[in-house]
């Protein structure tokens, strides 16, 4: 302990070593699983009146190689909830194993089937993520998890590689963030919102988020997953193609943003 | 052997996380009440170092983590006992956490802990040593002498020296095997008896307003003062002291509590009637 | 700055002993994880004659982000379900939400586990006590958050305690958390506490009196709430979407949600 007025009771330099920022920063050398290789981008989602739609593209990216162009990134858990993955796609194959694992574990275990709904799911995978990023060893991902609730209303949660969870009648990860959430946000800004929009609707508003992130996104793809996910279960289309692009915008783009000759 | 066949009897990726556990184990221990020596570590190499890096707002003002700090406290003995004084500020950073912290720890009736360095670790370590102290009194039918009381204390935050505690405290009481006694501990392992400890940031200011009006065979109301004036010099100097002044006095039936009083009017009233501190002004315009 | 450094030579008074090292501890340090972030949002609580209030925005970003606009940070405690309709602790957590979430479920468990066996609630000091204990267990890995408890106490006034991230806590009349806490603080300072306000016409210069410290009645508090808030929007970015206010008096607790600036 430092007994010098000017940083009285803070530790010394010459017990503890000189202040050390770089554990605070994620630069220098990582070990394997402190940095994602193969990564997913965006997923977006977005409830409606039944349900929730939910997309991401098939690509999974090294670095800014377009690496992997028939991943897909979306999957159901018991015909009741579906998940989302975007990061490391490593870690999401671990997650993915875990997961059947759970759904077999649980299909034995309770009589009546299933007895995760899209709450309990979420809740076990933020748990998870959290234990994990506490032991300094986090899964790389950030999920979207989207299903019906307890009382069979629409249910949509996020929970990233912190454990941090959030819901919200419209999501998105990555880049979608930024370009996806506004366009959606449009549609479904509160809860009662989602009354109000129907299942065609939602799907042609995930379907414009896509095609606004193949725009911009320079890690994304045209070909996607689109999930949807009602009372009547989960109806997952795994080869999607945008459709319908406008490529016309391009021409007008000179540098970056505001630049204008 | 079993466990080891069992761990690889099946495909290594296979191998389900095992966090309920986990969270069994750590809802387990939450039930069990008390204070526990069970402490959460950073699973790092340098749990210290990692430790700094997030709380140490001296180094790095940006660090996130940024600790509730004590400040300015005095104690000295004297003939009719001993006086005990702080500041009442807690820092975060340059953030003025709190202005009414109570940085003298009511023991028992008889002892008194004062709070420099780390807030928790004072607050958390003085609870765990009254319950040791209570114990003892369970144990031997008599009150535990406050040279016992601040040495398990000093072994205790021995045992935790390097990993990042800060605490400068001191113990003061009265037993009638030692007459008022006290001692100071800090958060290296160090305990020394003493006559006069000022303990914190603001130290240096309140040793020197101590040590020129000290004497031995002070009256109570005078030792009462110089402590309160001590207090006041060091807020008054200090950027990281300052609030209330929290006076003691521990006499040879216990401590008495001499008020939790704002610094502000006792410095202008040390100004104006005592005609100290004269090169603040008082003019208003 | 020199002054603040911990350059020997540059600074006064040094080290008896040993040069003091500039480079970081030697050995392995195989992770650089940084396990904490901040997802930002404030929190405020004050007590009352007979009862607290607390509030929080439900604004939830990282970085410049908003990841969602409807995010509780005031949480009830020790119900004997998990509607919580007869809880009788409320906690508010700021700063890392994950962290925040893990620590009001530790706590929500304890309370649970302690009516269960005692057939009573946690009294709100005892509940104080041992949230400061819990958030201590982690002094060496510590939860990032801010924590706020309150309640009413066994004479059934209001009660709020602070704490620091490793558990230190206080009783106080009021107390901001979080993004906007040194924004809102200040203002609590003058208007509950009453700190710098003077009676008129009592003197001039250090003769004024100060104004009389009152406990204020609960609608003041609530017209106080979200004027701080209000203003806090307007001053951070990280403060926003929705206004979540619990008040807790002996009828039990009543929830409302006030909409704030959304930009």
């Amino acid at each position: 302990m430092d007994h010098r007025p000017q940083a009285w009771g803070r530790p010394r330099d010459d017990v503890y070593g000189a202040y050390d920022a770089s554990y605070l920063q994620a630069n220098g050398p990582n070990q394997h699983t402190q940095s994602p290789i193969v990564t997913g981008t965006s997923v977006v989602a977005m409830k409606f009146k039944d349900g929730v739609v939910m997309a991401a593209d098939n690509l999974a990216s090294y670095g800014s190689l377009a690496r992997f162009t028939d991943v897909k990134r979306i999957r159901t858990f018991a015909d009741t909830s579906i998940i989302g993955f975007g990061g490391d796609v490593s870690d999401m194959q671990y997650l993915d194993r875990h997961l059947t694992e759970l759904g077999i574990d649980e299909a034995y275990q309770s009589e009546a089937g299933h007895t995760l709904n899209a709450r309990n799911l979420h809740k076990y995978l933020s748990n998870l993520l959290y234990n994990r990023r506490s032991k300094f060893d986090p899964l790389w991902n950030h999920l979207l998890v989207a299903g019906l609730d307890e009382e069979s209303r629409p249910f949509l949660a996020a929970a990233d590689l912190l454990g941090t969870t959030f819901t919200s009648p419209s999501l998105a990860t990555g880049f979608g963030g930024m370009l996806a959430q506004p366009i959606m946000r449009r549609y479904v800004p509160d809860e009662a919102a989602v009354a109000g929009v129907s299942r065609d609707q939602a799907v042609e508003v995930i379907r414009e988020c896509m095609k606004v992130l193949f725009y911009r996104d320079a890690r994304s793809l045209d070909s996607y997953s689109l999930a949807i996910v009602t009372k009547d279960g989960v109806e997952l289309r795994e080869n999607e193609k945008l459709e319908q692009q406008s490529w016309a915008f391009a021409d007008r783009i000179k540098g970056y943003g505001t630049q204008t000759v | 052997m079993d466990s080891l066949v069992a761990r690889y009897s099946r495909p290594a990726t296979l191998n389900r996380e095992t966090f309920s556990e986990d969270l069994q184990d750590g809802l387990h221990d939450d039930m069990n009440p008390g204070l526990s020596l069970k402490f959460a570590m950073p699973p790092v190499a340098q749990p210290s170092a990692w430790l700094r890096a997030a709380t140490d707002d001296h180094a790095n003002p940006n660090c996130p983590i940024k600790i509730a700090h004590g400040t300015t406290t005095l104690a000295f003995r004297f003939q009719g006992g001993i006086i005990v004084a702080t500041d009442s500020r807690a820092t975060a950073g340059n953030w003025i956490a709190s202005q009414t912290v109570k940085k003298v720890i009511e023991i028992n009736s008889c002892l008194l802990g004062t709070m420099a360095g780390g807030a928790a670790d004072c607050q958390y370590w003085l609870a765990w040593l009254g319950m040791q102290c209570r114990l003892h009194e369970l144990r031997h039918k008599r009150r535990i002498s406050v040279a016992a009381a601040s040495k398990i204390l000093a072994n205790l935050v021995y045992q935790y020296k390097g990993m990042g505690l800060s605490m400068g405290t001191m113990c003061a009481g009265v037993t009638k095997e030692e007459g008022p006694a006290l001692y100071y501990i800090d958060s290296d392992g160090t305990r020394l008896a003493g006559n006069l400890f000022c303990v914190g940031s603001g130290q240096t200011f309140a040793y020197g307003v101590l040590d020129a009006e000290y004497r031995y065979d002070l009256g109570a109301d005078e030792a009462l003062e110089l402590g309160r004036r001590s207090i006041l010099a060091a807020t008054h100097r200090d950027a990281y002291s300052g609030g209330y002044i929290n006076l003691y006095h521990v006499k040879e039936d216990g401590w008495v509590k001499h008020g939790f009083s704002d610094t502000n009017p006792i410095f202008w009233k040390t100004k104006l009637e005592k005609g100290e501190f004269t090169n603040v002004t008082s003019a208003l315009d | 700055m020199a002054m603040f450094s911990q350059n020997p030579v540059l600074n006064g008074p040094n080290y008896s002993f040993a040069e003091v090292p500039k480079d970081a501890v030697d050995g392995l340090r195989e992770h650089r994880f940084n396990p904490y972030t901040d997802n930002g949002g404030s929190t405020l609580a004050i007590a009352g004659a007979d009862f607290a209030i607390m509030a929080g925005d439900t604004r939830l970003t990282s970085g410049y982000s908003i990841n969602t606009r409807y995010a509780p940070k005031v949480f009830k405690i020790g119900g004997t379900t998990s509607s919580q309709d007869d809880a009788n602790l409320l906690l508010s957590v700021v700063g890392y939400a994950a962290d925040g979430e893990a620590l009001q479920e530790r706590l929500d468990a304890i309370c649970k586990m302690y009516r269960y066996r005692h057939g009573k609630p946690m009294s709100v000091s005892a509940c104080a006590k041992r949230l400061s204990t819990i958030m201590y267990q982690k002094r060496f890995f510590p939860y990032y958050v801010y924590a706020i408890l309150g309640g009413l106490d066994e004479d059934g006034r209001g009660a709020v305690y602070s704490y620091d991230p490793v558990g230190s806590f206080e009783r106080e009349q009021c107390r901001a958390g979080g993004a906007a806490a040194s924004l809102i603080m200040p203002f609590l300072d003058n208007q509950v506490n009453f700190k710098n306000q003077y009676v008129p016409g009592t003197g001039v210069g250090h003769e004024l009196k100060e104004r009389e410290r009152l406990p204020l009645p609960r609608n003041e508090v609530e017209v106080l709430v979200k004027d701080a808030f209000d203003s806090a929007v307007e001053r951070h970015i990280e403060v926003g979407d929705g206004l979540q206010i619990m008040i807790i008096t002996k009828d039990g607790i009543e929830e409302k949600v006030l909409p704030l600036k959304r930009d």
